[in-house]
């Protein structure tokens, strides 16, 4: 074992070095390699993590959840394995074991925190053996991969029921994750509490209108969107679940995102240095496995402020003094949420869309017709939209078919074009939105014009109270 | 004033369904032929004689079993206004519901509402990828693409095909054919949505749409090079671009 051990660790390492001097990102390749030679290696690996694994799993907000939750770990000088880029299937999670490895395979890691793909969750889960699973949230996301989200769903709460030693963190707000709750396990419940004013209620894309249990349609209270918010069931009673950790009066203004936030009876004002009111629940994960392990809420908010997101998840750049924002787009909820943050200000803007099909992204193109464009047919300010990717013709076929004036749309297939021709636009800021293997492309284009700023760098305060 | 009608849009709307409502709208509003949608929901009832276009769209097997239950107390109703002329576009799920049965790969048959002679068994892959059949619509050959994504493989008894398949899997994966057609009837396993990247195939379920109210005149014509566009994109990828 030892030896082949070793030579699955060097030939996962010497692929790591290979596909970074490729301009790769380095991310799956070699755990691809290792596990071809010593399969068992993950166990391996991840049975000498000292406190065990932390596992995010759901559809959207893993990367983000995760980061934020190794930068608080982090903060308390925990040494971890993190799958930082997004590299969520078996591959990937090995990968981010074999970069913390010693050549002998010794690995000195207080904590791993993984993320793991929904339909990889099981075989992940039943690996690493996870201390503590947050479950995020189940959308519709590359259907033409999984089949149905029931299925899904269920094979997720089978294999939770199989890990007796596992806490749950699980979203309040979403019938689908909270039902998780009957499996038994230790939980903690988050959610975000009444909207503050003028908020959209929903859009289109409400996955589960109906109840998991009996299904008779669910009623709510207020949405946050998609089918989040406060449901109640007529038929079985089931109801959402009062959130042990609960965000209130969220306030996206200037580029952060404000709240109080209540944790138990303690309430503290968190400020996060990202927009997108979908990083609140994913710092409300980040609160609610604090809470399981143990660390005190003002601690985490502390780490919080300092958070600085992945690639494509809303970074900023300046381009000839221009702001110009990424982002990563992949479902109908997370590219109406997109929406609704460049709708959220009237000043010109232009706009990328990168439509990929590879299988990373759902072959099927679909859902982007359960996106709400339609709301942007009377948005003036908005001076272009520059389509680009494998399926650029069928994303402008989408935004005239929602009525956006044909004048306004671009074709622009090849990314170098489409990025600059973006950029040239005569707006004052500039989004890309881009599915998942046409981010690093846009990125790597990006950056040869465009400087990334530190959001880091120029953060408000932060001020506890209880 | 077309009526155009969504049957269950909250329970069948899988893979974009809403497409096909949309464009068929679009395309009618754009020629400045008023049309109005029309959603039925579990437990109302319909009035298939004020209806122009149906669709039927796909949902997950629990949600079809919800809707076959309701839909049968409009089965007989359906089945005159398709001898009518009613013009209906189903898609997945709607088009299985037609059949006569769907038999699971465990336990009995599920009935369908028995309107159309064809049936469907479960298999045991799911057929998944991009699909270009070749049709005629007003014996003009057309290439319409789309995306299919089905365990249920459909078999046509005395009903014809919707098309041939040049690319993909089509009904069942074996005989070659995809969907099925009855007088206005078009069935497919094409999402993709169907209809916005396929303008010819829209523009014929309008003018089917309007001749049922006799109003039998050819449609202006449109600038359809983004829809032209994203059709060869797929056709050229898959190699069956024409020449
Ligand atoms: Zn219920």
């Amino acid at each position: 074992m030892g030896i082949r051990l070793t030579a699955a660790i060097l030939a996962g390492k010497a692929a790591y070095c290979v596909s970074r001097l490729g301009g790769g990102k380095g991310s799956s390749l070699p755990g691809v390699v290792a596990l071809r030679i010593y399969p068992g290696i993950l166990r391996v690996l991840a049975g000498q993590v000292e406190n065990g694994a932390i596992v995010v799993t759901g559809t959207n907000g893993k990367t983000t959840t995760n980061n934020m939750l190794a930068r608080v770990l982090e903060s308390y000088g925990n040494r971890l394995v993190v799958n930082r880029e997004g590299a969520n299937l078996m591959n990937g999670v090995t990968a981010a074991f074999l970069k913390e490895s010693s050549l002998r395979g010794c690995l000195n890691r207080h904590w791993a925190l993984l993320e793991a793909d929904e339909a990889a969750f099981p075989y992940i889960a039943e690996i690493v053996k996870p201390r503590v699973v947050i479950v995020t949230n189940f959308f519709r996301d590359q259907l033409d991969r999984y089949g149905e989200l029931d299925k899904t769903v269920s094979l997720i709460r089978t294999t939770l029921t199989k890990l007796s030693s596992a806490k749950l963190v699980l979203n309040a707000d979403d019938p689908l994750v909270a039902q998780l709750a009957d499996t038994g396990l230790p939980r903690v419940f988050y959610g975000v509490g009444v909207p503050t004013g003028g908020k959209e209620a929903g859009g289109v894309t409400r996955e589960a209108r109906f109840c998991p249990y009996c299904g008779e349609n669910l009623s709510y209270r207020y949405y946050h969107y998609s089918q989040l918010g406060a449901y109640r069931c007529a038929g079985c009673g089931f109801v959402r679940p009062r959130p042990d950790v609960e965000a209130l009066g969220v306030e996206v203004v200037d580029g952060v995102t404000r709240c109080k936030l209540r944790v138990g009876k303690k309430v503290v004002s968190v400020t996060l240095p990202t927009q997108g009111f979908y990083n609140v629940y994913n710092a409300l994960a980040v609160f609610g496995a604090g809470v399981q392990l143990g660390i005190a809420p003002g601690a985490t908010a502390g780490s919080l402020t300092r958070y600085v997101p992945a690639t494509g998840r809303l970074q900023e750049f300046i381009y000839k003094g221009r702001p110009v924002y990424l982002n990563l787009v992949k479902n109908p909820a997370g590219f109406n949420e997109s929406l609704n943050l460049l709708c959220s200000t009237r000043e010109p803007k232009d706009i990328l869309i990168a439509l990929n099909d590879n299988s990373a992204d759902g072959r099927d193109v679909s859902w982007i017709w359960d996106v709400d464009f339609e709301r942007l047919q009377e948005r003036r300010e908005i001076l272009r939209f520059v389509c680009a990717g494998r399926r650029a013709a069928e994303m402008a076929l989408r935004l005239k078919y929602a009525g956006v004036p044909v004048q306004r749309i671009a074709v622009s297939p090849g990314f170098a074009a489409g990025v600059r021709q973006v950029l040239e636009g005569n707006g004052s800021v500039v989004y890309l939105l881009a599915t998942y293997t046409a981010l690093w492309p846009v990125e790597k284009i990006l950056r040869r014009y465009a400087k990334e700023s530190n959001v880091a760098d120029r953060l408000p305060s932060l001020s506890h109270s209880s | 004033m077309l009526t155009v009608c969504h049957l269950y849009p909250t329970l069948l709307n899988l893979y974009g369904d809403r497409g096909n409502i949309i464009a068929f709208v679009r395309r009618c509003r754009w020629r400045g032929i008023p049309v109005r949608v029309r959603e039925v929901n579990l437990g109302e009832t319909v009035e298939f004689k004020g209806i122009d276009f149906l669709f039927l769209g796909g949902g997950s097997d629990r949600e079809q079993g919800i809707l076959t239950g309701d839909l049968r107390r409009h089965a007989s109703a359906l089945a005159a206004a398709i001898e009518e002329g009613l013009v209906i576009l189903a898609i997945c799920g709607g088009y299985q519901l037609l059949g006569l049965y769907y038999q699971p790969l465990v336990g009995p048959e599920i009935p369908g509402l028995g309107i159309l002679d064809l049936y469907t068994r479960a298999g045991t892959k799911r057929l998944i990828g991009n699909v270009v059949i070749e049709t005629k619509l007003d014996g003009e050959k057309v290439r319409v693409c789309g995306f299919e994504n089905h365990s249920g493989q459909t078999f046509l008894g005395n009903i014809k095909p919707l098309g041939r398949v040049l690319k993909g899997y089509g009904n069942n994966g074996r005989d070659g054919f995809e969907g099925a057609r009855y007088k206005n009837v078009f069935c497919s396993y094409l999402h993709g949505p169907l209809l916005p990247k396929n303008p010819a195939l829209t523009d014929h379920l309008i003018r089917l749409a309007l001749a049922r109210r006799g109003m039998d005149c050819p449609l202006s014509p449109l600038d359809d090079s983004i829809e032209h566009l994203a059709n060869k994109v797929m056709l050229n990828r898959l190699g069956v671009a024409k020449g």
